[in-house]
C-alpha cells in the first residue's frame, strides 16, 4: 500500500514523542524533527511531579480527573519511569481551614484517592516536615523521569518504524497553494545520530501533515505560514537539592503560589517554582531572588532545606496558551488545558495542526487526541494502543529484579541502574568487559555510559539524559572528562573534546544558581581541577597560535637523567623515600 | 593553661607548611593544627609558580614566572611580598624535598603533559614526571590500564600532538597484571606496585613489576619514554621506575591527574617528615578552630573544638593559612562571604550573581575571595588597618589573584607561607 | 611496678562486674525510619568528591572486596531512599579504622555513617550464620571478659590452649593465629577497690598537692573510664594513670560503668552498644554533674565517648559527657605544665620504643602528642612509625576471614617498627597493642606508663 500517509511531528518534547509512538504504532509513516536534544525544551525543564491532580481539584476540576487518569496508566506503561512516592498537602496554621475543605471535596468530586493525616501522622512518614503544620492530605502524586519517558517513547516510535532527528531544527514551513505540505529542516551534524565535526546539512522533508508540538515554539512554527498562534510562555524556577529531604511530594495546601512543591527525584529533591509570564521563550532573566524564594518559602514547609545544599537551579517555561481573546492578566490564572487547533479550521490553512497546552502528566492522552484527528483526516481505523502497552524499558517488571542481582555491581549501583534501565538492564550491563563506575554520584557504569553514546551519537548531554551520569553533586566536576574519554575510539579527540567543552558549560549553567556555602565549594574545586590541573581554560590545543615549546624546560639531559637515577633512584631509593623522617 | 608555642600556625597545606618551616627555620617554637589530618591528597603534586599573566586572556605561557612578576599588580600577593621571598621561598621547599623534586636548576617553567592532554607550565615538578615534559623531543607512548576511568591514554596521546608538542605520541591499553576491582583506588595499585607481589601470568610466576613490563614491552616500538598513569608507588616510586626503565629500556614517567593524587600524597608525607625533621610540632586532625581570645587588637588563644571540649592554644603570633572557598578557609552562604574563625573583612560583591561568570572558565570573582593584607601579610579590615596586630595570613585565604586561571597555587601558597612565618618568627 | 594493695575494700567495688548482662536476643532497631538523625543522606552534602577517605582507607589498598569509603559512605547514602536503604555487602570489610573520618577535608560524617549502615544491614541482611554468632561474641567482649576474669588461669589456658584454638578457628572462625588477651588476675576495680577507692584517692591528691605547693583544696578532680582492657587485660595502665594523677595532686573516682560499645557497634550491634552507653551516660553525667572530668586511657574509649555516641544515640547529657571527657594525657596538656614537669627530666630502664599512634587517637587529633611530649625526657627515645593502620582495628583482626587483610594492612606498621631503632613498642590502644605485639614480638606499653616512670617516683 502506497498510501500511508506522512506525518512530521515537529517537537521532541513529551507531547511530540508520544505524538510519534501513538501514529506510528496505528500505521503511520512518522518523522519527527527536533532542533536539540530530546526534552530540550519544557519537558526536560519540569520539576518531575506525576500529578494526582490533586493540584488542580479546586480550580480546574477536568485538568484534575484527565490527571488521575493518565497517572495510573503511566503506573503500567512507564514503570521504569515513574516512582510511586506519593503526595502530601501540608496545611500550615497560617493557610486557611477553608481551602483545606474545598481541597478535600475537590478531591473526593475528582474521584482522586485521598487520606486525611493528623501532623503526627505526616511527620511520621516525613520526619522534615515542619513541627508546626496543622495537618496534610495524602494523595498518588508521584515522581517520573521526564527524560527516560520522551527517550523510551521514542525508541518505540521508532521500533515502530518513525525516523526521529535531533538537532534538526525546523527552518521554513514549505507551502505550496495556500497547503503545508512539508518542513525545511537544517540538521546540525547530518542525519542520523548527533556527531560533532560532522557538516550540517538541509533537508526538505515533505509530509501529508504537519503536526505543531513545538511547545514554546509553536508560535515561532506557526508564524513561518503565516499563522497567528499566540502561546503566553510563563517562566517558573526549579532548584534541585543535592539530596532528598523527603521521599513524598510535599504540596502546600493553599489556592495557588509561588514555591509550593517540593518533589523527590531520583537523588535529588526539586523545588517549584515561579511564574512569571515572559516575552521571549529562549531569552528571559534567570533571578537570584526566585531561587532564595523557592528556599525561604518551602522553608516552611521543610526546615531543613534552608540549610541544605542545593546543587543547581533551571528554568523552564510552560507555553501557555488560551483562545484569543480571553485576556487572562496573571499567568497563574492561564488554564492548563491543552488545546488541538486544526489550522484548515481555524485559519483556513490546511495541512498543519498544533497542539498546546497541557501538561507531562497528560502527554499521552493529548497525543491520543491528536493522533485520533488525524486518522479521522486520513480515514484510519486503527484504534489507540498507547494506554495498554508498555513503553520499550517497562514490559517485564520481574527482569529488573533478575537483573540487579547478575551484573557483580555493588547493589545500590546494580540497583539504579536496574531502575533507570528497566526490562533493557541485562541486554545493557551483561558485558564481558571491565565494567567500572564511571559517575560515582549517580552510580552510572561505563556499560551504560557505552549504551547511551550508542543510542545518541557523541553528544555527551544526550547521554547524560539518558544515564543521569553528571548529574549528581560534583555536577560532572570529576566523571565529565571520563564520560568524554568513553567516547573514544570511536570518535576521535577533537570530537571527544568538543563533547566535553559543552557537557562542562551545560553543567556550569545550571551550577551558578547554586554557588554558596558547599557548591561554592565543590565548584572552585571543580574549576582548580579542570583549570589548574588539566589546564583545560588554556589548553594550546584550542588556540590557533603555536607554543614555543623550545622556550621551556625539556627536563635534564638524559645523561644527567640517568645519572640522577642511579644514585638516587636505583641503589637506595633515596630520593623520595624517608617519609617518617629517618 | 593553653598549649604554648611562640608561632602558631592554623592550616596543614603548603601555606601552612611552608610558614611553619620558615618559622622554625627562623628559629621559632612552631605548631601546626590542621582541622583534618590530610591536607595535599588532592593536589596534583606539581608545584607551579606562575604560568599564565592575570588578565592576559589569549596570550600563552610564561617562559620566566620570577620574570613576570614584576608586571604584576600592586595587590597580587607576589608583588607584596616581592620576588625574593618567592625564590627564597621555593628554596626552603627546595631542601625539604631534595632529589623528589626538579626544575630547581632553571627560572623557566616546565610544561608538564596532564591527564586529559593539555600541558601545564609549571616551575617545580615531582622526579616521576621529569621524563614526560613536553619540551622534550623524545618519542613517547602512554600507558593507561583497561579499569582506569581517569586517565585515557590515546585521549591525552592525540591531545598533546594537537597541541603540537615536538615529541611523537601513541598510546597503548593494558590489563593490570593483577586484576582489580572494576574501580580499584589509585592506592590499589601504588600499593601493589610497591609491594611487587608474584603473580602467575600465562603460566609463569612473574613478580607485578616485571608481568606489568611484559605487558607493555610490545607496545614500546622505537619510543623512548613511556608514562603511565600517577600510581607508581608511593613508598617506593623510584626503584619502581628505575625497574620499569630497566625492563623497556626507555625512560618512565608520571602524569600527575586529579584527586586523589598519588604525588599529592607523596608531597604531603614528605613535607610532614621534614617539618617534623626541623622539629615543628604537629597537631593534624583534632578539629576546627572555632574561637579565639583578643585584647586590644591582639589575639591571647585561640580554641579548637574537640567533640564540644574547647581546647586552648596560645601563642605569640598565628598565621592563618586556612586555604579559600574550597579549603574552607573562606566560608559562604546566599548573603555573603565570611572568614570564619577570626571574621576578617572579605570583600565581595553583595549581588551574588556577580560572583560569577556565565562562561565556565570565565572571570570569576568567587576565585579571588579571601582577605585583604598589607605588606606585614596582616589581614586588613575594611579601614586598611590590620584585623589583629599578631595575625598573618598564607596562601589561598588571600583574595585578590585566580590561582587556577594563572596557575599559581602553589606558589602563592609557598611564597605567601614562607614570608608569614619568618615574620612571625621575628616578632614571636 | 607492684601491685601494692592497701586499704580496705572499697564501696564501689565490682559494680561493673555485678552489671554484666549474658548475651542474649537482639531488639529489633528501626535505624532508618522514624528518626530524624539516622537520615543520613544529608551528611553527603559535606562530600566534594575528592577521594581523600579512599586514598587514606587502608582496606581499599589491599583488598580488592572493599570499594572505599567514598562509596560505603556518601555515595551509598545519597543513592538510598527512606523506605528502601540498599547496604551492599562490603560494609562488612570496613574495618572501622576511621581514617576516611580523619582525612575528610569536608566533615563528611564517616564513623556515623559506616555504623548506621553496619546496623541496617546486621539487622535486615546478614542471615543467622556462624558469623554472626562470632561477631556477637567479639562485639560483647565484656560478657565474656568477666566471664574469662571470673577463673583468669583457666581462661587464658582455654584462649591459647591448641586444640581449643583449633575448635574457635572452626566453630567460630576466630584465626588460630590470635594470641587471646591474658587476663589480670586482679581486675583494676579490685586492686582499686583494696586500695581504698576514692577516699584514700582523695587523700593522696591532697598529699601531693600540698608537696607541689598547690591549694590542698584545689579543684582537681578526675573520673576514670577504665573500659574493659585495662580493668580486665592491661591493669598496669589503669594503676599508672592512677599514680600518675595523684601524683599532680588529682583526686580520683571510677563510676560505675560498662563497655563503651566500641565493639558491639563496630559489628553493627548498635542496640547492644546502646544499652552499655545509656548506662555510662547515666553515670559518668552525675560525676560530670558533681564537677569532675572524664578521662579515659583506652583511645577508642575516649572516641566512643566524645565523638561516637552523639553520632549514633540520642540519649539526655550525652553531648555534655561528649564536652567533658578527655584522653588521659591530653587532660594533663591542657591543665598541667607538663613540658615544665619534663624538662630535664630522666627515666631508668626504660627500653626504646617504637610509637604508633592508633587510628582512633589520630581521629581526635591526638596522634603525635606522645612523641612531642617525651622528645627531651632523657634515657628514653620514642620513635613515631608514622601514619599506617595496625590493621586490628578492634575485633576486626579477630575473624578469620579478615585476618589476612588485617595482616596486610599491619605489613608496613611492623616494617616501620623494626626499621626504628627501638626494642619494644607503646600504643595507647589495647588491641593495636595485641597486634604489634604478634607481628613483631615485642612488648608493648602504653604512653601513661613511661609518664609514671618518668614522673612518679
Amino acid at each position: 500500500m502506497n498510501n500511508t500517509p506522512h506525518v512530521v511531528v515537529v517537537g521532541g518534547g513529551s507531547t511530540g514523542v508520544g505524538i510519534a509512538r501513538d501514529a506510528a504504532m496505528r500505521g503511520f509513516e512518522v518523522t519527527l524533527v527536533e532542533k536539540g536534544n530530546l526534552t530540550h525544551g519544557t519537558t526536560g525543564r519540569m520539576h518531575g511531579l506525576l500529578h494526582s491532580g490533586g493540584r488542580y481539584a479546586v480550580s480546574d476540576q477536568e485538568s484534575a480527573r484527565e490527571c488521575i487518569e493518565e497517572n495510573m496508566i503511566l503506573r503500567e506503561i512507564a514503570t521504569h519511569c515513574v516512582e510511586d512516592t506519593g503526595g502530601l498537602f501540608v496545611k500550615r496554621p497560617e493557610d486557611t481551614e477553608e481551602y483545606y475543605q474545598e481541597k478535600l471535596e475537590g478531591l473526593r468530586a475528582c474521584s482522586i484517592p485521598a487520606t486525611e493525616l493528623t501532623a503526627a501522622e505526616a511527620r511520621a512518614r516525613e520526619p522534615y516536615l515542619a513541627k508546626d503544620i496543622d495537618k496534610a492530605i495524602e494523595v498518588p502524586d508521584g515522581a517520573i523521569d521526564p527524560f527516560r519517558l520522551c527517550v523510551a517513547n521514542a525508541k518505540s516510535a521508532q521500533n515502530h518504524g518513525a525516523r526521529v532527528e535531533t538537532f534538526s531544527e525546523v527552518t521554513d514551513l514549505l507551502v505550496e497553494d495556500g497547503e503545508i505540505v512539508g518542513v525545511e529542516v537544517t540538521h546540525e551534524s547530518g542525519s542520523g545520530n548527533h556527531v560533532h565535526g560532522v557538516e550540517g546539512a538541509v533537508e526538505e522533508i515533505r509530509a501529508d501533515h504537519v503536526v505543531n508540538a513545538a511547545g514554546a515554539w509553536t508560535g515561532e512554527l506557526a508564524a513561518m505560514a503565516d499563522i497567528d498562534v499566540e502561546v503566553r510562555p510563563s517562566k517558573g524556577v526549579m532548584t534541585i537539592m543535592n539530596v532528598r529531604q523527603v521521599d513524598t511530594v510535599i504540596n502546600r495546601c493553599k489556592p495557588k503560589g509561588d514555591a509550593d512543591i517540593v518533589v523527590p527525584h531520583e537523588t535529588t529533591a526539586i523545588l517549584g517554582t515561579t511564574d512569571e509570564e515572559v516575552s521571549d521563550p529562549a531569552e528571559y532573566p534567570e533571578e537570584q531572588w526566585e531561587v532564595d524564594l523557592m528556599i525561604e518559602e518551602l522553608g516552611k514547609l521543610v526546615p531543613i532545606l534552608e540549610d541544605a545544599r542545593t546543587i543547581r537551579s533551571f528554568w523552564g517555561v510552560r507555553p501557555l496558551y488560551e483562545p484569543p481573546d480571553t485576556g487572562t492578566d496573571d499567568p497563574t490564572d492561564i488554564t492548563r488545558q491543552f488545546f488541538l487547533l486544526d489550522h484548515d479550521e481555524r485559519d483556513d490553512r490546511p495541512g498543519m495542526t498544533t497542539i498546546v497546552g497541557g501538561k507531562l502528566t497528560t502527554y499521552r492522552l493529548m497525543a491520543e487526541q491528536l493522533v485520533d484527528h488525524l486518522a479521522e483526516k486520513f480515514g484510519i481505523e486503527a484504534a489507540c494502543r498507547t494506554a495498554e502497552e508498555p513503553l520499550p524499558g517497562s514490559e517485564d517488571e520481574g527482569a529488573i529484579e533478575a537483573a540487579m542481582n547478575e551484573f557483580g555491581l555493588r547493589s545500590p549501583i546494580g540497583k539504579r541502574s536496574a531502575e533507570r534501565l528497566g526490562s533493557r538492564t541485562a541486554d545493557v550491563l551483561d558485558t564481558d568487559e571491565p565494567n567500572p563506575v564511571v559517575c560515582g554520584c549517580e552510580a552510572v557504569t561505563r556499560a551504560e555510559v557505552q549504551d547511551a553514546i550508542e543510542e545518541s551519537g557523541s553528544n555527551l548531554n544526550a547521554v547524560r539524559i539518558r544515564t543521569r551520569a553528571s548529574m549528581g553533586n560534583c555536577q560532572g566536576g570529576f566523571c565529565s572528562h571520563r564520560m568524554a574519554n568513553e567516547l573514544h575510539p570511536d570518535y576521535d579527540e577533537r570530537q571527544a573534546r568538543t563533547a566535553l567543552d559543552e557537557l562542562y558549560q551545560e553543567r556550569w549553567k545550571g551550577q551558578r544558581h547554586a554557588l554558596w556555602g558547599e557548591q561554592l565549594g565543590q565548584a572552585m574545586i571543580t574549576y582548580a581541577m579542570h583549570a589548574l590541573t588539566m589546564n583545560r581554560d588554556r589548553d594550546p590545543a584550542a588556540t590557533e597560535d603555536s607554543l614555543d615549546f623550545g622556550a621551556f624546560d625539556a627536563g635534564p639531559s638524559t645523561e644527567a637523567r640517568t645519572t640522577a637515577d642511579e644514585s638516587a633512584g636505583i641503589a637506595t631509593d633515596g630520593g623520595e623515600e624517608g617519609t617518617h623522617g629517618d | 593553661m593553653a598549649i604554648d608555642s611562640d608561632v602558631l600556625v592554623i592550616g596543614g597545606g603548603i601555606a601552612g607548611i611552608s610558614s611553619a618551616l620558615a618559622a622554625r627555620q627562623a628559629g621559632a617554637d612552631v605548631r601546626l593544627v590542621s582541622e583534618a589530618e590530610t591536607t595535599l591528597h588532592h593536589a596534583s603534586g606539581l608545584l607551579d609558580v606562575l604560568g599564565y599573566h592575570p588578565n592576559a586572556a589569549g596570550e600563552g605561557p610564561v617562559v620566566d614566572p620570577f620574570d613576570a612578576i614584576a608586571d604584576l599588580p600592586d595587590s597580587h600577593p607576589y608583588a607584596i611580598v616581592g620576588e625574593s621571598a618567592v625564590r627564597d621561598g621555593l628554596a626552603l621547599l627546595d631542601d625539604a624535598l631534595g632529589e623528589a623534586y626538579q626544575g630547581s636548576y632553571t627560572d623557566a617553567n616546565a610544561l608538564v603533559p596532564t591527564h586529559g592532554g593539555t600541558v601545564k607550565p609549571t616551575a617545580r615538578y615531582p622526579a616521576s614526571v621529569a621524563a614526560g615534559l613536553a619540551s622534550d623531543d623524545r618519542e613517547m607512548v602512554l600507558v593507561d590500564f583497561e579499569r582506569l576511568t581517569g586517565f585515557d591514554a590515546g585521549v591525552a596521546a592525540d591531545h598533546l600532538a594537537a597541541a603540537g608538542i615536538p615529541a611523537d605520541t601513541s598510546a597503548a591499553t593494558v590489563e593490570f597484571p593483577i586484576v582489580v576491582r572494576d574501580d580499584a583506588k589509585v592506592t590499589r595499585y601504588a600499593h601493589l606496585l610497591d609491594e611487587n607481589p608474584t603473580v602467575t601470568v600465562e603460566g609463569r610466576e612473574r613478580r607485578v613489576r616485571a608481568a606489568l613490563a611484559d605487558a607493555i614491552e610490545p607496545h614500546v616500538g622505537d619510543a623512548e619514554r613511556v608514562g603511565f598513569p600517577a600510581v607508581l608507588g608511593v613508598d617506593h616510586p623510584a626503584e619502581i621506575r628505575a625497574e620499569l626503565q630497566d625492563r623497556l629500556d626507555a625512560a618512565i614517567f608520571e602524569v600527575p591527574m586529579g584527586p586523589p593524587s598519588v604525588p599529592g600524597l607523596r608531597l604531603e608525607d614528605r613535607l610532614y617528615a621534614a617539618l617534623d625533621d626541623a622539629g615543628g610540632r604537629i597537631e593534624a586532625g583534632g578539629g576546627p578552630i572555632v574561637g579565639f581570645d583578643a585584647t586590644e587588637g591582639t589575639i591571647s588563644e585561640v580554641y579548637l573544638d574537640r567533640s564540644g571540649s574547647p581546647i586552648p592554644y596560645a601563642a605569640d603570633q598565628y598565621v592563618l593559612a586556612t586555604g579559600d572557598v574550597a579549603g574552607g578557609g573562606i566560608d559562604s552562604d546566599r548573603e555573603g562571604v565570611t572568614e570564619p574563625i577570626f571574621g576578617c573583612h572579605v570583600p565581595h560583591p553583595t549581588d551574588r550573581y556577580e560572583w560569577f561568570d556565565e562562561a565556565a572558565f570565565g572571570d570569576h570573582d568567587f576565585a579571588e575571595f579571601g582577605v585583604v593584607i598589607d605588606e606585614m601579610l596582616r589581614p586588613v579590615a575594611e579601614t586598611g588597618d590590620p584585623e589583629f596586630s599578631n595575625l598573618r595570613a598564607a596562601g589561598a585565604v588571600i583574595g585578590g589573584y585566580d590561582y587556577p586561571a594563572e596557575k599559581s597555587a602553589s606558589g602563592v601558597s609557598i611564597a605567601t607561607g614562607y614570608a608569614a612565618g619568618r615574620q612571625a618568627a621575628r616578632e614571636a | 611496678m607492684s601491685d601494692t594493695q592497701r586499704g580496705d575494700t572499697g564501696t564501689d567495688r565490682d559494680e561493673a562486674e555485678t552489671e554484666s548482662d549474658p548475651p542474649e536476643g537482639y531488639e529489633p532497631l528501626d535505624v532508618f525510619g522514624t528518626t530524624t538523625e539516622m537520615d543520613l543522606r544529608s551528611g553527603a552534602d559535606n562530600c566534594t568528591k575528592v577521594g581523600t577517605c579512599d586514598a587514606e582507607c587502608p582496606v581499599a589498598e589491599v583488598n580488592d572486596d572493599f570499594p572505599g569509603p567514598q562509596f560505603q559512605g556518601p555515595e551509598q547514602w545519597r543513592l538510598s531512599e527512606k523506605d528502601d536503604v540498599e547496604i551492599d555487602d562490603s560494609i562488612t570489610e570496613c574495618s572501622n579504622c576511621l581514617q576516611c573520618d580523619s582525612g575528610c577535608p569536608s566533615g563528611v560524617p564517616f564513623s556515623e555513617m559506616h555504623n548506621t549502615a553496619r546496623a541496617k544491614y546486621v539487622m535486615e541482611d546478614q542471615p543467622l550464620s556462624i558469623k554472626k554468632i562470632r561477631n556477637r561474641i567479639l562485639a560483647n567482649y565484656r560478657t565474656s571478659a568477666w566471664l574469662a576474669s571470673k577463673l583468669p588461669r583457666t581462661a587464658n589456658f582455654f584462649m591459647n590452649n591448641g586444640v581449643v584454638r583449633w575448635a574457635m578457628e572452626k566453630t567460630m572462625k576466630i584465626p588460630s593465629e590470635r594470641e587471646f588477651p591474658e587476663f589480670a588476675t586482679q581486675t583494676f576495680r579490685e586492686w582499686w577497690g583494696k586500695r581504698g577507692g576514692e577516699a584514700a584517692s582523695k587523700e593522696r591528691a591532697r598529699a601531693a598537692r600540698t608537696e607541689r605547693g598547690e591549694e590542698r583544696d584545689a579543684d582537681k578532680r578526675v573520673a576514670y573510664f577504665h573500659g574493659c582492657y585495662s580493668n580486665y587485660n592491661t591493669t598496669e595502665v589503669a594503676k599508672a594513670m592512677v599514680r600518675v594523677y595523684e601524683s599532680l595532686g588529682y583526686e580520683i573516682t571510677v563510676p560505675k560503668q560498662k563497655c563503651s560499645g566500641t565493639p558491639m557497634f563496630a559489628n553493627g550491634r548498635v542496640d547492644d552498644a546502646r544499652r552499655h552507653a545509656k548506662v555510662n551516660v547515666e553515670h559518668m553525667g552525675n560525676a560530670i554533674a558533681e564537677g569532675y572530668d572524664v578521662i579515659c586511657t583506652c583511645s577508642s574509649c575516649s572516641l566512643a565517648l566524645r565523638q561516637e555516641y552523639p553520632d549514633l544515640f540520642d540519649l539526655e547529657g550525652i553531648d555534655e559527657l561528649a564536652a567533658h571527657t578527655y584522653d588521659a594525657m591530653e587532660y594533663l596538656r591542657i591543665h598541667e605544665d607538663l613540658e615544665a614537669e619534663l624538662a630535664g627530666a630522666e627515666v631508668e630502664e626504660f627500653p626504646d620504643v617504637a610509637y604508633h599512634a592508633p587510628c582512633h587517637s589520630r581521629n581526635q587529633g591526638l596522634g603525635r602528642q606522645a612523641v612531642e611530649l617525651f622528645e627531651d625526657v632523657e634515657g628514653v627515645t620514642v620513635t613515631d612509625v608514622g601514619d599506617s593502620c595496625s590493621g586490628i582495628s578492634g575485633t576486626y583482626g579477630w575473624k578469620s576471614e579478615k585476618y589476612e587483610t588485617s595482616m596486610e594492612i599491619g605489613e608496613e606498621m611492623f616494617d616501620h617498627m623494626e626499621e626504628a631503632d627501638a626494642q619494644a613498642g607503646m600504643t595507647e590502644c589495647p588491641t593495636c597493642s595485641m597486634q604489634m605485639e604478634h607481628g613483631t614480638g615485642y612488648e608493648i606499653s602504653h604512653p601513661m606508663e613511661l609518664l609514671e616512670a618518668v614522673l612518679v617516683d
